[in-house]
């Protein structure tokens, strides 16, 4: 049950894209952890820039779309630089997609 | 708080940077001061001051103020500085630029118009450089030391401008004309070279960086350019004061300068060709592409430096290296720049606050680069074509030049406003359920 809501709460976040790579937060290896306790979700995730503007609609954003899947209590979002992101998270059909480097 | 918030002001400061740039480009239209008239005189003076403080003072410090906390990590010290600087900044060139026009006999000859624009540029500048100098100090690691190393040179370039303002009134004595006189390659040494070209160089670091996704560059590696470039500039503000005191003349002094700040070129030259080898985004955006021409501009004029030199040619031929060190270097590198951060800045506040709910564009969406390519090259090309003209002496051909460089940028202006308007998004995605049309000249946060 709880690995099915991990499922849909990870699916919701599809939504929310990286504005500067135009791809979602899942599949830019953004997510670090999603653990679900009694029905509240507290999500772990990063970003590309810690100074960035963005970072905060990022988490807002995931936080967002978290809270709309049913049967979730509550959703939190602790938005972490470590370890720090690296292009070599991002989802291998995405990378190429891309535009990036093999080897880097 | 991890990050920073959008800058109330930036698109404010760009506005009004872009619109001294228009005046500027009107005034070489129309062949009011360098080249028709002497790099010396009032109307020169008045073209060269709505350029450097105008167009590009301004659209540095509309950009620093959003990208200073970025550099950080931390908020502004003070957000509500930015527009009483920006009014006090305003007013100060208007008031510098009418004393300007009053020495040269266009308008009635109000001479105190001159220390009051210096009052007022001391007072504007002074609370940029407290606003941004306090938010990069809290963290003066690489490119925010450059910022630093920039804002103190602003400050010396506001000094050396002040007095020369005061002596120009005639409220300075025969110690501030024997300033006047000598002084005149310190305060554009310090300010193109300090103020803007360490600042654009710190700022570019990181930016580069962020947007090709590229390792930063190492510590140390950018703290040995940095300080190359620190070094020409206190030599010439320090050795140059000390060689006026004593009046000895400043061939020593700018000749070791000139030696530091072609070292801190080519450093940068090597940090930059990193930055592009190693990073892991392979396709260049536009405004990555264009960077490039400015960076080649940059090397283009520490070249004809050189060849100046050892021509014996320098003194005379001042003017094209300053064009091109002012339109193909920075002038270029801030359309470029001012591209991209007026996109990333106006999709962060249109759609960031939607995220999640909505699907949203990206900030490519914004744009269409394809459209705007060609403003890009026909303003480069311009420059580069207007900076022959000067050294061949073509005067009417230079004009043809200013005109070409004001169609590319009206086109690139076109292009920005465009960006803010969201007009090239597609529609269904343009204003989902919740998000607000951004207004053209603030941020509405």
């Amino acid at each position: 049950m709880t690995e099915d809501l991990v499922g849909f709460i990870r699916d919701a976040l599809r939504v929310v894209i990286d504005p500067e790579l135009g791809e979602n937060v899942v599949d830019l290896g953004f997510i670090y952890d999603i653990s679900v306790t009694d029905g509240a979700v507290l999500i772990t995730m990063t970003a590309t820039t810690p100074g960035c503007p963005a970072t905060s609609f990022l988490k807002e954003g995931a936080q967002a779309a978290a809270s709309t899947v049913p049967g979730l209590v509550s959703a939190d979002v602790t938005m972490t630089f470590e370890p720090p992101w690296t292009p070599d998270l991002i989802a291998p059909g995405v990378r190429a997609s891309l535009g990036f480097a093999a080897i880097n | 708080m991890i990050g920073a918030s959008i800058s109330r002001w930036t698109m404010s400061y760009f506005a009004m940077a872009l619109a001294w740039l228009f005046l500027a480009l009107a005034l070489m239209v129309a062949g009011v001061g360098y080249p028709v008239a002497e790099i010396a005189s009032p109307d020169t003076l008045v073209l060269v001051h709505a350029v450097c403080i105008g167009w590009l003072s301004l659209a540095m410090c509309g950009a620093l103020f959003q990208f200073v906390p970025v550099l950080v990590a931390k908020p502004l010290f003070s957000e509500r500085w930015a527009l009483p600087a920006l009014v006090l900044l305003t007013a100060g060139l208007v008031s510098l630029l009418a004393g300007f026009l009053s020495l040269g006999g266009r308008l009635p000859p109000v001479l105190w118009l001159l220390p009051l624009g210096a009052i007022l540029l001391v007072a504007g500048f002074g609370l940029v450089v407290v606003d941004l100098g306090l938010t990069a100090w809290l963290r003066p690691t690489g490119p925010a030391r450059f910022v630093l190393a920039g804002l103190a040179s602003l400050c010396a370039t506001v000094a050396f401008g002040a007095v020369f303002a005061f002596v120009l009134a005639g409220w300075a004595g025969s110690a501030g004309d024997a300033f006047l006189a000598a002084g005149i390659p310190l305060h554009a040494i310090s300010g193109l070279g300090g103020w803007l070209t360490l600042t654009a160089m710190g700022v570019s670091y990181r930016l580069l960086s962020m947007f090709m996704l590229s390792p930063d560059v190492d510590d140390r590696q950018s703290r040995i350019t940095l300080g190359a470039g620190a070094l020409a500039i206190g030599v010439t503000v320090a050795g140059g004061i000390l060689a006026i005191g004593v009046a000895s003349g400043l061939s020593v002094v700018l000749s070791i300068a000139a030696v530091f700040g072609l070292v801190s070129a080519a450093l940068y030259g090597r940090d930059i060709a990193g930055i592009f080898r190693n990073r892991k985004r392979r396709q260049l955006e536009l405004n990555m592409r264009m960077a490039t021409l400015s960076f080649a501009s940059l090397a283009a004029t520490a070249l004809l430096g050189i060849v100046l030199v050892a021509a014996e040619a320098f003194a005379a031929h001042i003017g094209p290296f300053a064009f091109l060190a002012v339109f193909g270097w920075l002038s270029g590198l801030v359309l470029t720049k001012l591209y991209k951060i007026v996109a990333f800045l106006t999709w962060l506040e249109t759609y960031g606050p939607v995220m999640g709910r909505a699907p949203t564009p990206r900030v490519q969406d914004l744009v269409a680069e394809g459209r705007a390519t060609k403003w890009f090259v026909i303003y480069y090309v311009a420059v580069w074509a207007g900076t022959l003209m000067l050294l061949a002496g073509e005067l009417h051909i230079f004009r043809a030049a200013a005109v070409a460089m004001t169609v590319g940028v009206v086109g690139i202006v076109r292009e920005v406003i465009r960006i803010r308007r969201l007009a090239d998004v597609a529609g269904p995605v343009r204003l989902p359920g919740g998000a607000v049309a951004p207004h053209l000249l603030f941020a509405r946060n």
